[in-house]
């Protein structure tokens, strides 16, 4: 007999003796019995007397149902051991079945014969095909491969879950990590019989990639200075080699970690399977916006649009602002020509920009792109105008003056008495009608404050109308924590100014209050964000400080200003598919946890590290992410989310890849100087395993036991 | 699926407040129609012993009667009126005629109220309290005395005896609010009942007799202080054939006592006979001894009882 089980002895045996220990343990612990009220005891006393003549076989019977279930437990730690009759088949083969499920894959070029299919569904038959042909004792692994190398199954040998598995799996949006795959492979199969790797793919890998293999021995030198090559490929797993000496040669250290990064195939047969037919592909390998810093309201746009193909091809270039088509323009493309365009002085409006390819128009065009993944582009732009800001003060020459500097917003000037007689007619501006988007109060707290999406900032807030609970004056503060990470306080020192007096506020955590300055533990300065609109609300009065000499007083107003407006120059809205997203969350320090909503819907959680949401792209497509209060936790899966969200972020991933946007199939791969062959047909082989009937066996006996219970044969 | 033997647990206190009675309203038990229903049974109880009653009862008392009971020899003081000188003219000897003394029957009514008659569905004690009151009520129509006399390891409380059917609504009231609870202690509650009563009469004895002491002192305790004991024995059918199955522990509502034990359908059995050997021996005690003697579950309509308690003339005479 031999054991193929996944599971490693050691596991099984320790959880088989865990498992028995507590069986042990839960026959001796008494099991908390129903309480039945009779009313003479006495009468069941003299029943039981008469029974404890049988004691002793009822003492055996309990012993003998112990040793029932420790020998049930016995045989599903077989079980687990994967027992087989006899040896395994000296020709049975272990697989790992690298599927490739990178953008590339999504090229509808799968079979000449069959518009449409694409190289992913021609992938997954010839997978399948490949696991129809397996023998009886040979055994599969089907490993997916993106951006990541995710296992879908284990090694086995039903043929019938391993198509299961090929069937389930779909192409995605990021380029293939190939050395990672063949790493993971490699691992998989260290000490298996006959091992075998087969990659099913369009071998649309870069020559780096392709390259990351060790097939034989390593050079001498590069062994005896960074020791066995590892089986872990990329990510910096070379670096766990071992220090290299002060007189070693640069060149050496190179080979040396060259070496280390590259995946030990030594012992493996790795066989290559190729789908895919064209080349022919022009895609958009760069589409990024920018404002300018001198007129937030207007932004430029860069495209780099690319031909792959071995033929001249003609495309229209549009880009869209929403719906509408702002700039259509044809390229003409020469083999391998890329084209750089870039669109200056684009005026604001809607945020969302998408850049699309079309075919070309006119005689010899060609109309079939059979990659239509990078043909479109997106970009999102922070909605951006001139502001227009409502003064409530008592002529403040500090606050007007440093008002001035800032070129984006138009400035209106109130004062309270003005304000407190019509407040619903002052916040309106009447050039335009509308709301007013920001009002600053300076030393005057209004019992009715403008509506949302109103932004609101205050100096010196006083009174129930604070729109932070005060908790008392604090005399001759100094600032002594700020939160630098937030925009409002990017760049602002105020460590060294001087109040006469400030508030103490009381930040409500629930409600997504920030402390933007402290005096040991007082908030002096707090910043809420509600739903549409920002409050801030400095606790001092211009009047009985020195802040308005310094450089900081109009950064901060520059800070709040552009902080109400969504204006971020850190925020980067566009990224590729592909690798992890650090997206940052603007203003928001105290959330452990976003909610993600990819372009297909799909919801997921991701955490938030350094204030910054944290996730992987693997879509390309119009992303959202959803921070919520810290405080509520998120509902129980399938349940509707009626939390509030503290605010929302739209975010852009592009394919942004020339590696997978060049589709030209290989038809040999060669990896790391061997061209690769096909596999070649599986030799037949048995295998006869004893878990089915182990399994049989124990339900048989949990019957067994069961019916004796109940029956009271066993009690 | 651990399956301990049956195992004694230590005696722990009585369940605070366990079984439907000791929770359940008494006040709606002697309604309106309960009323009616005793009517019926004393208009019966006349019919079936028609020429038979006269109203009264005679005690064994010899006394200044009417009707002759027995001979005795004269002594120095007897009253000469009541010499046989009839008898003295053929036996030549001074004989005193003796004559059964009329008074009133005294009808003891003994409800036991431990906390085992509070089990079962309906309660054990509802159903004794209904038969109890149904005899009192026959008996204050019959112009006897009747007392009510609840207990549990001593007396509980005592309505003292009256007669005339219009007594019957303190019966009813005492019952409401009699206080119940307690262990079965038979012998020493008539202990009690007899050194607090001189006068003697039909001690009917509504129990469950479930007395880790025995039942056999408390009959004979009756017995032996000339009262006339009347068993009447109440239980549940669930009592006699529980529906048990699977590891339980088993508590004994009066003491406490908890026993832990894995209910098999060969148990269940064992106890049925065990249950109905117990009443045997009750029964078998009580036919013994001449003393009349009733077992009903409370699934028997209460009235139907009384009736045949009629019929066996065990109650009326």
């Amino acid at each position: 007999m031999s054991f193929t089980g996944p599971i490693a002895a050691s596991t099984v045996l320790l959880t088989a003796a865990v498992a028995a220990a507590l069986t042990v343990v839960a026959y001796i612990i008494k099991m908390r019995r129903r309480r039945f009220e009779v009313p003479f005891s006495n009468l069941w006393q003299r029943v039981l007397e008469q029974r404890d003549a049988n004691a002793l076989w009822k003492q055996l019977k309990r012993w003998l149902s112990l040793l029932l279930l420790l020998f049930i437990l016995g045989l599903v730690a077989l079980a687990a051991f994967g027992p087989t009759l006899g040896d395994r088949d000296p020709r049975a083969r272990s697989v790992v079945i690298l599927l490739d499920a990178s953008a590339s894959m999504k090229a509808q070029d799968g079979d000449p014969a069959r518009k449409g299919l694409t190289r992913m569904e021609r992938a997954k038959e010839r997978a399948k095909a490949l696991i129809d042909a397996m023998g009886g004792g040979d055994l599969a692994m089907v490993v997916r491969v993106d951006g990541q190398a995710t296992p879908m199954s284990r090694f086995d040998g039903d043929k019938p879950m391993l198509r299961k598995v090929v069937d389930g799996i779909s192409a995605s949006d990021t380029p293939a990590d190939l050395p990672r795959a063949l790493a993971a492979a490699a691992d998989a199969l260290r000490g298996r019989q006959n091992p075998l790797v087969v990659i099913v793919s369009d071998g649309a890998y870069s020559e780096q990639a392709l390259g990351q293999v060790l097939w034989g021995e390593p050079p001498a030198e590069a062994a005896a200075d960074a020791g066995a090559p590892t089986t872990i490929g990329g990510d910096g797993a070379g670096s766990a080699g071992s220090p290299t000496t002060g007189g070693d040669a640069p060149a050496a250290d190179a080979v040396a970690s060259a070496d280390l990064a590259r995946v030990d195939l030594r012992g493996l047969d790795v066989r290559y399977l190729g789908v895919g037919t064209r080349a022919e592909n022009v895609g958009i390998v760069a589409f990024n916006v920018r404002r300018y810093i001198a007129n937030k309201a207007s932004y430029e746009v860069f495209i780099e649009v690319q031909n792959f193909g071995s033929e001249p091809a003609r495309r229209q270039l549009a880009l869209y602002n929403g719906e509408t088509a702002i700039e259509v323009k044809p390229l003409e493309l020469a083999p391998g020509q890329r084209v750089r365009e870039i669109y200056r002085e684009l005026p604001g409006g809607e945020s969302t920009l998408r850049a699309s390819l079309r075919p070309g128009e006119g005689p010899g065009a060609d109309t079939s792109d059979p990659f239509p993944l990078d043909d479109q582009a997106w970009a999102l732009l922070p909605a951006r105008k001139k502001q227009s800001v409502l003064l409530v003060t008592r002529d403040n020459l500090y606050l007007e003056g440093a008002m001035l500097v800032y070129d984006n917003i138009e400035v209106y000037k109130a004062t309270p008495a003005e304000y407190d007689a019509d407040p619903a007619r002052t916040i309106h501006n009447a050039d335009t009608g509308r709301p007013f988007d920001a009002v600053v109060f300076d030393d005057h707290t209004p019992a009715v404050t403008p509506p949302s999406p109103v932004h609101l900032l205050y100096f010196n807030p006083a009174g129930e109308h604070s729109p932070f609970a005060i908790r008392g004056p604090v005399p001759r503060p100094r600032v002594t924590e700020t939160a630098d990470e937030h925009p409002v306080m990017r760049w602002v020192q105020l460590s060294d100014v001087n109040f006469d007096t400030a508030s103490a506020f009381a930040a409500d955590r629930a409600r997504g209050d920030v402390v933007l300055a402290r005096y040991v533990r007082d908030g002096i300065a707090v910043a809420r964000r509600e739903a549409r609109r920002k409050i801030v609300a400095f606790g001092w009065s211009l009047a009985g400080t020195d802040l308005t000499l310094r450089v900081a007083f109009p950064l901060l107003l520059v800070n709040t200003l552009d902080w109400f407006a969504g204006d971020d120059a850190d925020l980067v809205t566009t990224y590729t598919t592909g690798q992890r997203f650090h997206i940052p969350l603007d203003g928001l320090l105290d959330v452990r946890e976003v909610t993600v909503v990819d372009p297909a819907g799909v919801t997921t959680p991701a955490p938030v590290v350094d204030s910054k949401a944290t996730f992987y792209g693997r879509r390309v497509g119009l992303h959202q992410i959803i921070a919520y209060p810290p405080d509520q936790p998120a509902p129980p899966a399938g349940a509707p989310d009626l939390r509030e969200p503290l605010a929302a972020f739209e975010l852009a991933a592009n394919l942004g890849s020339p590696t997978e946007s060049s589709i030209a199939p290989a038809q040999d791969l060669v990896l790391g100087g061997r061209t690769l062959a096909a596999p070649e047909s599986f030799p037949v082989s048995a295998r006869r395993e004893l878990w089915v009937y182990l399994v049989l066996a124990v339900l048989a006996l949990l019957a067994l036991e069961w019916v004796t219970y109940h029956r009271r044969i066993t009690v | 699926m651990p399956r301990p033997a049956a195992a004694a647990q230590p005696r722990r206190a009585p369940p605070a407040t366990s079984g439907a009675a000791r929770a359940a309203d008494r006040s709606g038990l002697f309604d309106e129609r309960f009323l009616r229903t005793l009517e019926h049974l004393h208009l019966v109880s006349r019919k079936m012993f028609a020429g038979n009653l006269r109203a009264e009862r005679r005690t064994r008392k010899v006394g200044s009667g009417i009707e002759f009971a027995d001979h005795r020899t004269y002594a120095r003081g007897d009253d000469f009126r009541y010499i046989d000188w009839n008898l003295y003219g053929r036996l030549d000897r001074l004989l005193l005629r003796l004559f059964e003394e009329e008074e009133d029957l005294h009808i003891y009514i003994l409800v036991d109220c431990s906390d085992s008659m509070a089990i079962g569905t309906p309660p054990k004690l509802h159903y004794a309290m209904k038969v109890g009151a149904a005899l009192s009520y026959v008996g204050l129509a019959n112009l006897d005395r009747v007392a009510i006399l609840p207990f549990s390891d001593r007396i509980l409380g005592r309505l003292p005896p009256a007669r005339g059917k219009n007594r019957i609504f303190r019966v009813f009231d005492f019952l409401r609010t009699v206080e119940i609870g307690g262990t079965t202690r038979v012998a020493d509650a008539m202990k009690t009942f007899v050194s607090q009563h001189k006068r003697r009469g039909l001690a009917v004895l509504i129990s469950d007799f479930y007395d880790p002491q025995g039942f056999e002192d408390g009959i004979n305790t009756l017995r032996y202080n000339k009262f006339e004991p009347f068993v009447l024995q109440v239980y549940d059918l669930k009592e006699a054939a529980p529906e048990l199955h699977g590891d339980l522990t088993l508590v004994d509502c009066e003491t406490g006592e908890a026993r832990e034990v894995t209910v098999s359908r060969a148990l269940l059995e064992a106890y049925t006979r065990e249950h109905e050997r117990y009443c045997k021996q009750l029964e078998d005690f009580c036919t013994a001894r001449a003393v009349p003697f009733f077992r009903t579950h409370t699934a028997i309509p209460f009235d139907e009882l009384v009736l045949q308690i009629f019929r066996s003339g065990g109650f009326l005479r």
